[in-house]
């Protein structure tokens, strides 16, 4: 697994390094920009600052700027590394390279992984980028708990690479990228709390918010980054976004098993 | 004739071609009817009481109508950039440089393009708008006949929307940086989801750069406001100017493309 | 007829050199070229990769502008009027690409028909005539991602004679096309120029292709005419040499002594190998040397057992004039 995981990191980084992607690059960092310019415009040019009751019920925060800039940044990060993830073996069978690596006896986890890792230092960046840009337009962070911060990040990366495993199984078995992907971001921009809380939709449109890691990563970073003081809800949060993330990837294996055969019936028979 | 000819072959074309996979519905109305239901919940955390701040641009009742009216006119101009980002795939596949070995007038085979992609395109989302509104009720109509001619002017102003995109994508290899360069500050800044008065001055400035603000104004003028053709003949005139503008960079833009492809054999230019 | 005239081209290729200069490299891909096309002719224009041949096709077909030199299609000035001159003109190149493959042959023919100005019966006639010619009668409403090579291929051709050219240029166009298919092509082109008077160029990598159609060859490297003449005219002047294979009953040392001084004394390069037939001779000499080793053979009686005369060949000339290119 190891020798797969750092051939495919060094590939993509190689890769990346010769022709860096800078239209999803630009593209994912102005779609955070925008939804913060959304709500900076909303906020103050037509509502002057005039938030409903609710809002402050529901998030326990009366600092909409923040709460939405935070959803813009990591709707950002989601998106981008579902991407780079779920996109990796379709692009193979495109480029015509995906029966040479099914033929080498290589650990598909180790390789995905290591597309996961070297993804992470490209979302990495346009994460930072939002977030600066953020500040000015009124995002405001507390001192992040260390401590905390990382495990959060740790498991919700895992969980966005869980899901990418399934959506990138989806991917092959439609031979397509463009409205799989974009039909999910749609529905998880909607549903997961990125410019609005969940609790406003319609009950059965917020159990489809259980299903998304975004759901959970986006409330356990507003937490701890934006909100000072910490609550008992954050741990169960946590546990549900791990057992989420393990979930996700073990229909994630299963399913690209199920497809690579597939594709080789189709390609071979 | 020709015209009309070109039109008609491109029409069977796309219908065949871009419209044969039923998945494309997806980016055509599932995808705009769940950004709508976004963008009215977007509007959610503030304050929405009759003594909202809102109200100074749109009443608070007819919010959902700004919203529908801001959307159906966005699927128009979206539309169309999905039937630009084809010219990538002609690229590769080398038609357009069969298309180019053709002697038919490029740039009408660039409107012709986009005028034949609209109706397909539309149709389902344009259905989907009508039967919100008339659920939500609300409007407000000078004169009947003003809602076709507002619908032509929504058509054309696509197409020539549509047409420049064609030629803007003609010539780059990168269709996505152009998609974020030219598109999705459309539907932040125009008015799609926001009322354009609202914006500061430097947002304003951006809106009016492009045609869909000008669009969306006169639409819910007519729609919204029941203003008659008298009040809306200065956007009118503006939304001309700015189409007019469109049509003849289309025209330079083309020739230029053409040009630059015969001597470097090559139709990228960045 | 068609007239090049010193046609010359150069490209000027940026190469990345960091990140974000650029090296600037001007590059000759043709460098004046004259080359003529009559109607009802078949005209090869050949060369090793990167020759210039693909970039001279563009050229003609008005798709590329010459960096200087002229161009003219009965008369017509290709630089000044090239919409007169698209109607009269069409490419085809070989491979898969230049069809939508999501529309069928047919779907595709009326496309590129209307873009000529074809329409109404005319183009539908067209259409069908076309389908009928190539052989694409029967899958004519299935979309082309469902054809094979040559069906693909077929249809490039039909989509190239959709505006009835008066000019054609071939760019490979049975590339990478089974025998039978490549065949049934090749007919095809020779009634073009024979039975329609079209004129067309050709340029293949399949030497005999090109030696079994072509009335005409120019030979290029490097975007210079290296040659123009006929097929048979261009292995007469390159390759001298005339090779005889005789298999004949074992000779014995002394014969072999004998026959190997005449043949030296004539100018014969001999090679001998002792094969389970018998002796095998390999001769090389510049003129026909059947008779005069058929002479020898009767002073001695020798008992012949196969005799062939190998002629040279288009692929013989050619591989003969890049090596002497090799050497300068």
């Amino acid at each position: 697994m190891w020798t797969a995981f750092s051939a495919t990191f060094k590939r993509q980084l190689v890769t990346m390094r010769r022709a860096y992607p800078w239209s999803f690059f630009i593209g994912h960092i102005l779609d955070g920009v925008y939804i913060t310019i959304f709500a900076f415009l909303s906020y103050h040019f037509i509502f002057q600052g005039e938030l409903n009751e609710r809002f402050v019920s529901y998030t326990g925060t009366s600092d909409y700027l923040s709460y939405v800039i935070m959803g813009g940044v990591f709707n950002s990060f989601t998106v981008s590394l579902l991407m780079i993830v779920s996109r990796m073996l379709i692009t193979e069978m495109r480029e015509g390279t995906l029966e040479a690596l099914l033929l080498t006896p290589s650990s598909r986890l180790g390789y995905f992984l290591g597309a996961a890792v070297q993804g992470l230092m490209r979302s990495g960046i346009e994460w930072v980028t939002i977030i600066c840009i953020g500040l000015f337009f009124g995002l405001n962070l507390v001192s992040a708990h260390l401590a905390l911060l990382i495990p959060i990040l740790a498991a919700f990366c895992f969980a966005i690479f869980a899901q990418a495993l399934v959506l990138g199984s989806f991917m092959l078995a439609f031979r397509d990228t463009y409205i799989t992907q974009n039909t999910l971001f749609v529905v998880m921009m909607l549903v997961s709390g990125v410019s609005f809380p969940p609790e406003f939709l319609p009950q059965w449109m917020q159990c489809l918010s259980r299903i998304m890691p975004l759901y959970y990563g986006l409330d356990l970073m507003r937490a701890v980054m934006t909100k000072a003081q910490l609550s008992f809800a954050i741990l169960q949060n946590l546990l549900l976004l791990v057992a989420l993330g393990i979930l996700y990837f073990f229909i994630g294996i299963i399913f690209i098993k199920q497809m690579e055969k597939s594709v080789f019936e189709k390609h071979f028979g | 004739m020709n015209l009309l000819n070109v039109i008609w072959a491109e029409m069977k074309k796309s219908h065949r071609h871009n419209f044969n996979n039923r998945l494309m519905y997806f980016s055509l109305f599932v995808w705009p009817v769940i950004q709508f239901v976004d963008s009215y919940y977007a509007f959610k955390p503030f304050n929405l009481g009759q003594d909202s701040p809102l109200s100074r641009f749109v009443p608070v009742e007819k919010l959902g109508l700004f919203l529908i009216t801001g959307c159906l006119a966005y699927i128009f101009f979206w539309s169309l950039v999905q039937s630009a980002w084809m010219m990538g795939y002609e690229r590769e596949q080398g038609t357009l440089e069969i298309i180019l070995l053709t002697p038919a007038p490029r740039t009408l085979v660039m409107f012709s393009r986009a005028a034949a992609n609209l109706l397909e395109a539309v149709w389902l989302f344009s259905i989907f708008a009508v039967l919100t509104i008339l659920f939500m009720g609300g409007l407000h109509v000078a004169h009947w006949w003003l809602i076709p001619i507002a619908v032509v002017i929504l058509m054309l102003s696509a197409i020539v929307w549509g047409g420049f995109l064609n030629t803007i994508f003609l010539f780059s290899r990168d269709a996505g940086f152009l998609y974020t360069i030219f598109e999705a500050p459309m539907a932040f800044f125009s008015g799609v989801r926001m009322p354009v008065m609202a914006f500061p001055l430097w947002a304003k400035m951006i809106a009016y750069a492009f045609p869909l603000t000008f669009v969306l104004n006169i639409l819910r003028s007519i729609v919204l406001d029941g203003k008659n053709l008298s009040a809306i003949f200065q956007p009118l005139l503006e939304l001309f100017l700015i189409l007019l503008c469109l049509i003849i960079a289309s025209f330079i833009l083309v020739r230029y493309a053409e040009k630059h492809a015969k001597e470097t054999g090559n139709l990228t230019l960045f | 007829m068609l007239e090049a005239k010193k046609l010359v081209k150069y490209y000027t290729m940026k190469e990345k050199s960091g990140w974000f200069a650029r090296k600037k490299q001007q590059i000759k891909a043709v460098n004046g070229l004259d080359l003529t096309i009559k109607r009802g002719e078949i005209v090869g224009l050949l060369g090793v990769n990167g020759a210039g041949k693909t970039t001279t096709i563009k050229m003609l077909s008005t798709l590329l502008a010459p960096t200087s030199g002229t161009l003219s299609i009965d008369g017509i000035d290709a630089l000044q009027q090239p919409e007169a001159i698209k109607r009269r003109i069409n490419m085809i190149a070989g491979g898969e690409r230049m069809l939508y493959w999501r529309l069928s042959a047919r779907e595709n023919l009326m496309y590129f028909g209307r873009l000529y100005g074809l329409r109404g019966s005319a183009l539908k006639n067209q259409c069908d005539e076309l389908i009928k010619k190539v052989g694409l009668a029967e899958s004519a409403d299935r979309p082309v991602e469902r054809y094979s090579k040559g069906m693909k291929q077929r249809l490039q051709i039909a989509r190239g004679l959709i505006n009835d050219p008066d000019y054609l240029f071939l760019d490979e166009p049975t590339l990478g096309l089974d025998a039978p298919v490549a065949r049934q092509l090749r007919g095809m082109v020779k009634d073009l120029a024979k039975k329609k008077n079209k004129g067309i160029l050709l340029t293949s990598h399949y030497l005999e292709e090109v030696e079994e159609l072509c009335d005409h060859v120019y030979i290029i490297e490097k975007g210079h005419l290296l040659l123009h003449d006929t097929p048979t005219r261009i292995i007469q002047t390159i390759v001298k040499d005339r090779i005889l294979l005789v298999v004949m009953d074992r000779l014995t040392q002394e014969d072999w002594t004998w026959l190997r001084q005449e043949l030296d004394n004539r100018g014969i390069h001999t090679q001998k190998n002792e094969t389970d037939e018998g002796t095998q001779l390999d001769m090389t000499a510049p003129f026909d040397l059947t008779a005069q080793f058929i002479a020898l053979t009767h002073q001695r009686n020798f008992h012949l057992l196969r005799l062939e005369s190998k002629k040279p060949n288009l692929e013989d000339a050619i591989i003969r004039l890049a090596e002497e290119r090799e050497l300068l």
